[in-house]
């Protein structure tokens, strides 16, 4: 009996883990309950990443903190991967995807995206010295993370490029950390995905890499969002162009990409503006 | 009347229909899925990407079956020489094989496959590093990790087999003359096969959907083509669901194959109408014919020159000379390889001081509260249990799972048995669907489906959580199934005699029998459960793992200390829970030696 009765608060407890998706749009429920649930990467640095002290910082953290004020809701850091953050958004366990997310056609089949808020581009980052164009990567292996539009551009780029063997010679790993180990420790020529990603890494260990050739992509970032919820994505771009309009876009972008940063990385273009 | 009718088999086969009928017809028109499915992309060439996704996955599949065949014939391989390392009397080869597998068996696949992929080539010199680099790498690496991992299960299962012979049978093949090799060609092998093959099939089995974890090192297999799938057109479902029907194949190929290999090995027990001995008769005897006709020339060669020694002549003293010289040689001969061992040996242990002198123990002491217990408890307050993770986190994932499953499991198992087919094919379906498939893949079903069925989500702890009850509880099943068939018949129908009811039965005098000759192989199965753990760190729950990858990750220049200490963690709880089932063992079995393993 005793051990019944365990049995039963353990099914309890998992049952109360459970929150069931409301029926109606995201929005409502996020203005019902003054909660916005965003997911943010957890090892992306300076995205969105836990810092010496362990507390969870970044670019994307700082943003979606922003938006969740300006809607007036408290906001609940879920963290995601490059796995879970589009099936996360399908499922409803997340309102808003802020996880480096290019914005694609074949992901927009699926969800739905902001405007672009952050540009980045795609390099390659190799130890210093070694390499001078993106020519010289041919033949040679590159680490990307799977699951990724880095991946397909690289692949797409080698072959351009006239590799016979690029879907060989690229190798996806699970993680950003993971592609930067195998740099190091040489099993890869390159580590290929957006640049600003390169550059947080790159910073951990100054004057050993550098970034190589121009950009071979353009990878505009948009936040994720639910499909078919045009209130909530409404509320989430005139959020992130009030935010451009009144600076507080340029504070948070100078705190973590301006120049007194390791991860100084100049801001090329603007964020879409609606009168 | 009730039951009357329940015991016809037609009735059951009905009953069985009908509610498969029900299920399908709910799920088919009525349940609202809230998820389009799209079965074509595994069919057809992808507009976006021009690939066509089905080929992938079975490209896919003739890799896992590569990396399954090469490293299942490495792992015997080692297993051969570490199992007879293990039973040696010169120490330093038991020790080392000891240590080699306690090591191997008692820490996660994951972790090893980690430590030989990214830690293992900083230690290397530059040469070696750039021949091993420009090879296929990512496959050699997941190659060797399975080989060592399984090798180490193999050398268990080895020993087992070899001391379950029976002492007198070796005392006789001695005291006629035999020499040592002899005796282990001729008698040992032979005889321990026949108790070493069943398990090994297992093993090589296990091995193959161990395979599945290749995929963090980048190896293209089967979980990577579909998760590959899966994240290029977020078609989650179709991919997993196209990979669990090619493991499922796969599985069930493999385990036919060795059906037919076991019911040869007891050709002499087997019933003569059953599928599997005909098909070995109609398999195997042709293949015995061909090798003795082979065996023709090769006798009437080896035999006419052999000359059979007359142990009454008087030897020359030349030929003495001879032997004596040959005796000498051959004891030098041992003894240098005895101390080439030692010497090796040495060197290694100075090397592995060496090495861990280097360490920065300030590292391991600033970050092993983070690798017990994550950022517990200042965590905010919508995480998961206060922030908590690492060390305890597996460790509370593997209690659930352990508590829910055992209890579960022991109640499939029974299903198993019943002669109700209401209930023992439902049970025979799970089992054999769960077990024919990697854990990682049952993790992602419950990540993908949970979802998509109940319209709600779980932390991922949860879905890890489920996923590894699910898992277990089919193991555990046929643990107690074969338990409860291993029991002599006569027990039931002593049973049924005194007017117990089936109920009763089974509660009084069945479980409490089958579960005592059990519980060696439940604790084994909550061992690995433990160590499995470590792959839910693939779906980004937080434990030991993915806290060790984190921290990893933002110091940075500490890969070795961050590696060792967490395969060291795992390997405490490991070892402490084999040394407590083997201590179990030994009471469960009085008088008897440890000859069981799995």
């Amino acid at each position: 009996m005793k051990r019944l009765g365990l049995l039963l608060i353990f099914i309890c407890a998992v049952f109360m883990s459970v929150s069931t998706v409301s029926a109606g749009p995201a929005y409502d429920k996020i203005m019902k309950e003054k909660v916005v649930k965003a997911g943010l990467m957890t090892d992306s640095i300076p995205g969105a990443f836990y810092n010496a002290d362990g507390d969870w910082v970044g670019f994307d953290v700082d943003i979606a903190e922003e938006i969740a004020k300006r809607m007036g809701c408290k906001l609940e850091r879920v963290p995601v991967s490059n796995k879970t953050r589009i099936a996360f958004v399908q499922q409803g366990r997340i309102d808003m995807s802020v996880a480096n997310m290019t914005h694609k056609r074949e992901r927009d089949k699926s969800i739905d995206f902001s405007i672009t808020y952050f540009f980045d581009g795609q390099k390659m980052l190799a130890k210093k010295g070694e390499y001078s164009e993106l020519k010289d990567f041919v033949g040679k292996k590159i680490a990307t993370m799977q699951g990724t539009t880095s991946e397909i551009n690289v692949k797409n780029l080698l072959k351009k490029l006239g590799d016979k063997n690029a879907d060989k010679n690229v190798i996806s790993f699970q993680k950003e950390s993971e592609c930067f180990q195998a740099l190091e420790m040489g099993r890869v020529a390159a580590w290929s995905t957006d640049s600003t990603i390169l550059l947080g890494y790159a910073a951990k260990k100054p004057g050993e890499y550098e970034l190589v050739g121009d950009f071979f992509s353009n990878e505009p970032y948009g936040i994720g969002l639910p499909e078919d919820d045009s209130k909530l994505r409404d509320t989430i771009n005139f959020t992130i162009q009030d935010m451009w309009k009144d600076g507080t876009y340029k504070k948070i972008y100078n705190k973590w990409y301006g120049p007194d940063t390791p991860y100084h990385f100049p801001m090329t273009e603007e964020i879409e503006m609606w009168p | 009347m009730f039951r009357y009718w329940l015991e016809k088999s037609y009735v059951q086969y009905l009953v069985l229909f009908i509610l498969s009928l029900i299920t399908f017809g709910y799920f088919y028109f009525y349940f609202d899925f809230g998820y389009d499915f799209d079965w074509s992309i595994i069919f057809t060439v992808n507009d976006t990407y021009g690939e066509h996704f089905g080929f992938s996955l079975l490209s896919g599949l003739k890799t896992t079956f590569e990396i399954s065949l090469l490293s299942s014939g490495a792992a015997l391989i080692l297993g051969i020489i570490f199992g007879l390392g293990r039973l040696s009397s010169f120490k330093p080869l038991k020790w080392v094989s000891t240590v080699f597998v306690e090591f191997f068996r008692n820490t996660p696949l994951l972790v090893q496959l980690f430590f030989w992929y990214f830690a293992m080539p900083t230690a290397l010199p530059e040469s070696i590093k750039t021949f091993l680099f420009a090879g296929d790498f990512e496959f050699l690496t997941a190659a060797v990790g399975l080989s060592v991992y399984t090798g180490s299960f193999m050398a268990e299962i080895i020993r087992a087999g070899l001391q379950s012979i029976d002492k007198g049978l070796l005392e006789a093949a001695y005291s006629s003359g035999l020499s040592y090799f002899q005796v282990l060609r001729k008698i040992i092998l032979p005889v321990a096969f026949r108790n070493i093959i069943p398990p090994m099939g297992s093993e090589f089995l296990n091995n193959m959907k161990n395979s599945s974890l290749a995929m963090v090192v980048g190896v293209a297999e089967l979980t990577w083509q579909s998760q590959q799938v899966e994240s290029l057109t977020f078609r989650g479902f179709e991919s997993t669901t196209a990979a669990t029907v090619l493991y499922l194949l796969l599985s069930l190929v493999i385990s036919f194959v060795l059906n037919i290999i076991n019911t040869r090995l007891k050709r002499h027990e087997a019933k003569k109408d059953n599928l599997y001995y005909k098909i070995s008769e109609t398999v195997f005897n042709p293949l015995e014919k061909l090798i003795q006709f082979f065996k023709i020339p090769y006798n009437m060669f080896v035999y006419r020159e052999k000359n059979i020694p007359d142990y009454y002549a008087i030897d020359s003293d030349v030929k003495i000379f001879f032997k004596r010289t040959g005796l000498i040689m051959k004891k030098s001969l041992v003894l240098f390889l005895k101390g080439a061992f030692i010497f090796v040996f040495c060197v290694l242990i100075y090397e592995m001081i060496k090495g861990i002198a280097g360490f920065d123990f300030g590292v391991i002491r600033d970050n092993v509260l983070t690798l017990l217990f994550w950022r517990f408890p200042n965590g905010s307050e919508n995480e998961l249990f206060m922030g908590l993770g690492g060390l305890s986190f597996s460790i509370l994932m593997a209690f659930i799972a352990i508590f829910i499953s055992f209890f579960v499991g022991i109640a499939v198992g029974v299903a198993r048995t019943s002669e109700n087919k209401i209930f023992r094919i439902p049970a025979l379906l799970y089992i054999e669907f769960i077990r024919g498939n990697p854990l990682i893949i049952v993790i992602f079903w419950v990540y993908f489906f949970i979802p998509v069925v109940t319209d709600s989500f779980l932390d991922v702890f949860w879905s890890a959580t489920i996923a590894l009850t699910i898992f277990t509880c089919a193991y555990i099943a046929e643990i107690v199934r074969s338990g409860i068939e291993n029991l002599p018949g006569g027990q039931f129908e002593a049973a049924y005699s005194t007017g117990l009811s089936y109920i009763q039965t089974m509660r009084l005098i069945i479980l409490p029998q089958a579960l005592k000759q059990m519980i060696p192989a439940i604790v084994g199965q909550f061992i690995a459960i433990f160590k499995d753990t470590s792959l839910a760190y693939v779906i980004g729950v937080l434990e030991l793992t993915f806290v060790a990858q984190g921290l990893n990750n933002r110091l940075m220049v500490h890969p070795f200390e961050i590696y060792t200490t967490t395969a060291f963690l795992y390997f405490i709880c490991c070892y402490l829970m084999s040394r407590y089932a083997r201590k179990l063992e030994r009471k469960l079995s009085p008088g008897g030696d440890t000859s069981l393993v799995m």
